[in-house]
């Protein structure tokens, strides 16, 4: 019998870890990635990773410590066993990236360096430099390249994902379906193609352009996982997306400002009248609204990062005061000394100046908050480990004797087939396109952690299942070829309506797919970000029925059958649509705040009635937004008991007090 | 697909220490012996220039350009007359000239210079150091055909030269004539300029690159220092060429003709000029006193 | 039409993309006029075109194809050749390369890679030249082993600098020395450039990585090698992160020679 290969489709952090984990059992691996992988979205992350370390452990630090603070930066919208064992696990990460030569910042002894993250009093995140999620992809991407060169690990760079193939029913978790491959599309020869997988690893990161402009990459537009949702996967809390309050709005996308901007006396204003579109020196300081400093007068500029991304987007989005009338404020740093600044903010001050154009030393930034992180994903299962306390603990402080140890297998079951499993079986989400670790909102340096510990511990369940599960027993090359046909067709099918189209549309016309899609960020940006009503997703939601509407008459602008990147734009432009619509759903479904959710009808968090999971299930014989049946699954919170959500802060006057740590967690710099 | 490929045309080990060997090689025979022997050469050549103040006493009433014409006869037979083994370090020459000409032609027409596109200095260097190997060789055949090997249809008017007349028979060759500058005197003293040039430069950049390719100056502070070090050794070499070229193109065949011819009588006696002018086909001169 | 008149002016830049419909085919011009927005960049002129494909004669044409991906330098997708030199077209600014009324930029893709459509390359070449090299850290596996080898912090400093190669192409686009080869066979033998190299280095410098350090100067030694480099030095200049690619050069040279060196002496 031919060894059953396994196929991990994306090729960023958790797909790469996956791969090097899954090869390592002998597995051989087939690796689908639209752009080689080495230029995953995992380069993007800057700030750094997060464990436990010896240092933070002798101050009272621990890993149960680290657990605790992303359960309760995730407001306890997460589950708690697969955060417990993420926890345990992260020192062996660092320690084994360590060994693939990450150059993690030293200490003058030659120790990995920390710094401090929101979230946590202790330092506690590893960090590379500027560029750690660089460093630590390409360290993955090294492995990789290495079972590639000795032939356990295949790869498809420049091949797009188009579905999941899946043999017999699926229905919730009650079918006898399982996932036994996919179809995908070279992106060069437009070759449609399916191809057998014991086991499919779906790590294909978040959906950031289903907002438009966002600190995502190009190929950030969640279009993979929207198609393993109109395929049967459930979607759990599509709702919690992360916005970063500080970003540069470029013409193109967003890119991040450290919050050290901030920290280092950075002002955050607009001016007073609006339609004021005078240069800023020109505006005397009496015509400028330092609205963070006026309606915050102790913290001033240095409120907490949701607090600060909530009232930028509302002076902008709510009152129309942007700066020129558009989504931005100034943040202003041109009353400092420009050498101070160089020497505090040199890099800083490069991105800004290389992608503005303009030096912050003398013109203020323009910044807005700009949609980062997706928690919500595909939902997944688990097994829990044998760790279970007969209460559930209370907040865990530092120097508490910790309650549990950290042997794998605590918080979630070692090697157990079913560890990050979407409801289909043989189909796996790890890393950011699934939904199990962040909760509401996602600490700082945590995602790089999510994507490598789902790689590396759940790789293991998923060579688990290849060799004793499911496909053991049924083996995939047995399958009927006419299945897979079948889905190829599909996708050709779909293809071709599409290539039908292109007769060369105007621009301009509402047909037009790039328009389209351009609308649809503009229009979830604002309705279903950091400020969401009902009256606001109400409308959103028409807008994306109006959206889908046009899109099912959109019209191509390119035929070619070699290399036409319309064709894979315009395909995700529906797939994101139906991602958009579901998101935008849940969002007016779940009527509370909580985390990054936040409603202003309904500003508190409710824990009886939403303590739990949003599931999205796709109905593909419904119509229109109801093909989205959300029901609710309760959260396990049987290790930590839900508290407030308050870092310290108390109501009224008397929270203004000055800036310390710890800070909120609307982390992820 | 292309991993594979990778693989199995991966070079074997004899033809990877072969390259090295090779190229390496090519950059040794730049300096030692070509590089080595340039020197010497155009120290030799510069003493046209300055040998006057080098006679200590024995120059006295010569004009500079006489006491030139004395100091560099006097080396030219010195190395004609004394140094051992002029014939093996001829063809050692030779071989490596011819060496790292070959692969030198090899290598340059394996890249495509670009320096419209991308003017940086490094990279006209680059470009030029190819188009300098290009005209050296060129350079040299001419040089050592006309001079050497006495392929005198390549000379204006034909002039041979003889080591016992050296200053005197070079000056004819490069003016064109024994009476003084031809047309096409001109032109190969344009030619002189410009290859004497090229090779220096040469030289000197490839001492600069050589010190990258082997390792020895590897910061970019390091490489700077080096380069100031190369760019003073091309310099001096610079200024040796284009003296001793300047001497020449200037020289007056006549005078210097006396000078070498009292040397040669000093040395051989009269009759032995007579029968050695005769022989080498040139115009014998009265005693000018 | 009225509307491509009226967007000819001052408002707009003119975009000219050198255009291929895939490889075999022969390559041309079209220019397009892209209105100027606060912010904008190669990318989102590209993005317009893409939503507004006609050409400044009215010609309705097909979006121009290009490679692209973080969009902040750290990806290194969108390289491509900008006004004649190679760069990232996300850092690229229309109002710092093209800043006045009636400046013109010309987009091409890289030279040196074989090109699938308009202005996307294939540069396979060199993730293949990573293999080469062997620029991996020959781990014993992924189980827990405890923590990698100390380093100093100017160790740390050195090798985190060379690992900020993104593997974009810059240094090869504008190497005088390598040159365009479709045909992989050849690839093992062909100059490998400076990005490769560079890597060479950078696990050579790591006390794990150092284990392959033979493998790696037997290729470096080889033809295509470290000694196939002219010296132009131009890697250097057109790196976008600023790595120090001369000194590795001079760096893996000296490896070499030793290497030869010392494995002559010890045969």
């Amino acid at each position: 019998m031919q060894q059953q290969r396994v196929i991990v489709v994306g090729g960023g952090l958790a797909g790469l870890a996956a791969c090097v984990r899954i090869a390592e059992a002998g597995i051989p691996v087939d690796l689908f990635s639209m752009v080689p992988v080495k230029r995953s979205h995992s380069v993007c992350a800057q700030g750094g990773i997060n464990a436990c370390n010896d240092v933070a452990r002798q101050q009272g630090y621990s890993e149960y410590q680290h657990f605790d603070e992303t359960i309760y930066g995730g407001d306890y919208l997460a589950d708690q066993g697969p955060v417990l064992e993420m926890a345990n696990f992260a020192p062996k990460v660092i320690d084994l990236l360590d060994r693939m030569g990450v150059p993690f910042n030293r200490t003058s002894e030659g120790q990995r360096d920390l710094r401090l993250f929101g979230g946590s009093l202790f330092k506690r995140t590893h960090f590379s430099g500027a560029t750690t999620g660089q460093q630590l992809l390409y360290a993955l991407d090294e492995q990789t390249r290495r079972y590639e060169a000795s032939g356990l690990v295949k790869k498809y760079e420049f091949w797009e994902f188009l579905w999941p193939v899946i043999e017999g029913e699926i229905n919730g978790l009650e079918g006898d379906g399982r996932c036994v491959g996919i179809v995908a599309q070279d992106m060069r020869t437009m070759q449609v193609r399916a191809f057998r997988g014991a086991a499919v690893i779906m790590a294909t990161g978040g959906c950031g352009l289903v907002f438009g402009k966002s600190t995502n990459s190009i190929i950030c537009t969640g279009g993979a996982a929207s198609r393993c949702y109109q395929a049967g996967a459930w979607y759990g809390n599509g709702e919690m997306i992360q916005v970063h309050p500080t970003a540069i709005p470029g013409a193109d996308k967003c890119r991040l400002m450290s919050e050290s901007a901030r920290g280092e006396g950075g002002r955050v204003w607009v001016p007073r009248k609006k339609g004021d579109n005078r240069i800023p020196k020109d505006i005397p300081e009496s015509e400028r609204w330092y609205f963070l400093e006026e309606r915050y007068p102790k913290y001033g500029n240095l409120v907490p990062r949701d607090i600060a991304t909530r009232e930028i987007f509302d002076v902008c989005v709510n009152d129309g005061m942007g700066v020129n009338g558009q989504n931005q404020v100034y943040l202003d740093l041109t009353h400092k000394d420009p050498e101070y600044l160089t020497r505090k903010l040199g890099g800083i001050m490069e991105i800004y100046e290389k992608f503005a154009g303009e030096d912050p030393r003398y013109t203020p930034m323009r910044i807005f908050p700009a949609v980062h992180y997706s928690m919500g994903g595909l939902w997944t299962q688990y097994t829990p480990g044998n760790y279970a306390p007969a209460q559930p603990h209370g907040e865990h402080k530092p120097g508490m004797p910790v309650p549990v140890d950290t042997q794998p297998g605590r918080g979630m079951a070692l090697g157990a087939p079913n560890n990050m499993m979407t409801n289909i079986p043989g189909l796996y989400a790890f890393g950011e396109v699934n939904f199990a670790y962040h909760g509401a909102t996602r600490l700082g340096a945590n995602a790089l952690l999510s994507c490598i510990f789902d790689g590396l511990y759940c790789g293991v369940s998923v060579a688990n299942y290849v060799t004793q599960g499911d496909p053991a027993d049924r083996p995939i090359d047995r399958v009927d070829q006419a299945l897979f046909d079948r889905v190829v067709q599909q996708e050709q099918d779909k293809a071709n309506r599409l290539l039908e189209t292109a007769d060369g549309i105007a621009p301009g016309d509402d047909a037009n797919p790039y328009l389209i899609g351009k609308e649809m960020g503009e229009e979830m940006e604002a309705a279903c970000t950091v400020v969401k009503t009902e009256a606001r997703l109400v409308k959103c939601l028409d807008k994306i029925a109006e959206l889908r509407d046009r899109y099912a008459r959109a019209r191509l602008p390119d035929a070619a059958a070699w290399t036409n990147q319309s064709l894979s734009y315009s395909r995700a432009v529906g797939d994101m649509l139906v991602m958009a619509e579901m998101i935008a759903r849940c969002s007016l479904l779940r009527e509370e705040s909580r985390g990054s959710h936040y409603r202003t009808d309904f500003p508190d968090r409710d824990d009886t009635r939403f303590l739990k999971t949003t599931v999205a299930q796709f109905d593909s014989g419904a119509r229109g937004v109801e093909q989205h049946r959300v029901s609710y699954r309760d959260v396990r919170t049987s290790l930590v008991k839900p508290r407030a959500r308050t870092y310290g802060k108390v109501e009224g006057e008397e929270s203004q007090k000055p800036r310390g740590k710890p800070q909120p967690a609307h982390a992820g710099s | 697909m292309a991993s594979g490929e990778t693989s199995e045309n991966a070079p074997s080990m004899t033809s990877i220490q072969r390259h090295f060997l090779l190229r390496r090689l090519h950059s040794l025979t730049g300096i030692v012996p070509i590089g080595v022997f340039l020197i010497a050469h155009l120290t030799t050549n510069s003493s046209l220039a300055w040998g006057r103040f080098a006679l200590r006493g024995k120059g006295d009433g010569l004009s500079v350009s006489e006491g030139g014409v004395k100091y560099f006869q006097h080396e030219v037979s010195w190395i004609n007359e004394q140094v051992p083994h002029l014939l093996l370090i001829e063809i050692v020459l030779w071989v490596s000239i011819a060496f790292h000409s070959i692969l030198g032609v090899i290598y340059a027409t394996s890249g495509r210079g670009n320096v419209k596109q991308y003017a940086y200095q490094d990279n006209w260097r680059y470009s030029l150091q190819r188009l300098t190997g290009y005209v050296g060789i060129l350079f040299i055949v001419y040089h050592v055909a006309t001079l050497r090997w006495g392929w005198t249809f390549l000379v204006p008017e034909g002039t041979r030269w003889s080591h016992n007349f050296s200053a005197s028979t070079l000056a004819a060759a490069m003016q064109g004539s024994t009476q003084g500058y031809t047309a096409m005197g001109v032109a190969v003293s344009v030619l002189y300029m410009l290859g004497v040039t090229a090779l220096v430069y040469h030289f000197a950049n490839g001492l600069w690159t050589a010190a990258i390719t082997w390792g020895l100056t590897i910061s970019t502070k390091a490489q700077r220092r080096w380069g100031v070090a190369c760019a003073a050794i091309g310099a001096g070499l610079m200024l040796a060429a284009w003296s001793a070229l300047i001497a020449t193109m200037t020289l007056n065949y006549d005078k210097a003709h006396a000078v070498e011819r009292q040397m040669y009588i000093e040395m051989h006696g009269e009759t032995a000029y007579l029968e050695y002018m005769q022989k080498k086909g040139l115009q014998p001169s009265g005693d000018g006193g | 039409m009225i509307a491509t008149q009226e967007s000819t002016k001052a408002s707009t830049v003119r975009i000219r993309v050198k255009r291929c419909d895939g490889p075999g085919k022969a390559s041309y011009w079209q220019a397009f006029d892209v209105p100027r927005e606060p912010g904008a960049n190669i990318i989102s002129c590209l993005q317009w075109i893409a939503a507004h494909p006609v050409t400044v004669e009215g010609l309705k044409t097909t979006p121009v194809v290009w490679d692209s991906g973080c969009l902040e330098e750290v990806c290194g997708a969108c390289t491509m050749v900008i006004n004649g030199k190679v760069r990232q077209s996300c850092s690229a600014l229309i109002e710092n390369i093209a800043p006045n009324a009636g400046d013109v930029v010309s987009l091409e893709p890289m030279s040196k890679f074989p090109v699938i459509r308009d202005l996307w390359v294939d540069r396979t070449r060199m993730f293949e030249a990573l293999k080469r090299v062997k620029a991996w850290v020959p781990i014993d596996g992924t189980y827990n082993l405890g923590a990698g080898p100390k380093e100093s912090p100017e160790q740390q400093a050195t090798r985190y600098t060379l690992s900020t190669c993104m593997s974009c192409g810059c240094c090869l686009e504008a190497c005088p020395q390598y040159l365009l080869e479709e045909d992989p066979k050849k690839w093992p033998t062909s100059f490998i450039g400076a990005a490769a190299m560079n890597q060479a280095r950078l696990f050579n410098e790591h006390e794990t990585g150092k284990q392959l350090k033979k493998d790696r100067l037997d290729v470096l030694m080889g033809p295509g090698g470290q000694s196939d480099c002219g010296n132009s030095q131009n890697c250097v200049k057109v790196c976008p992160k600023e790595i120090p690619l001369d000194e590795s050069w001079a760096a893996i040279g000296r490896s070499v020679t030793i290497h030869a060196i010392t494995s002559w002496l010890r045969r």
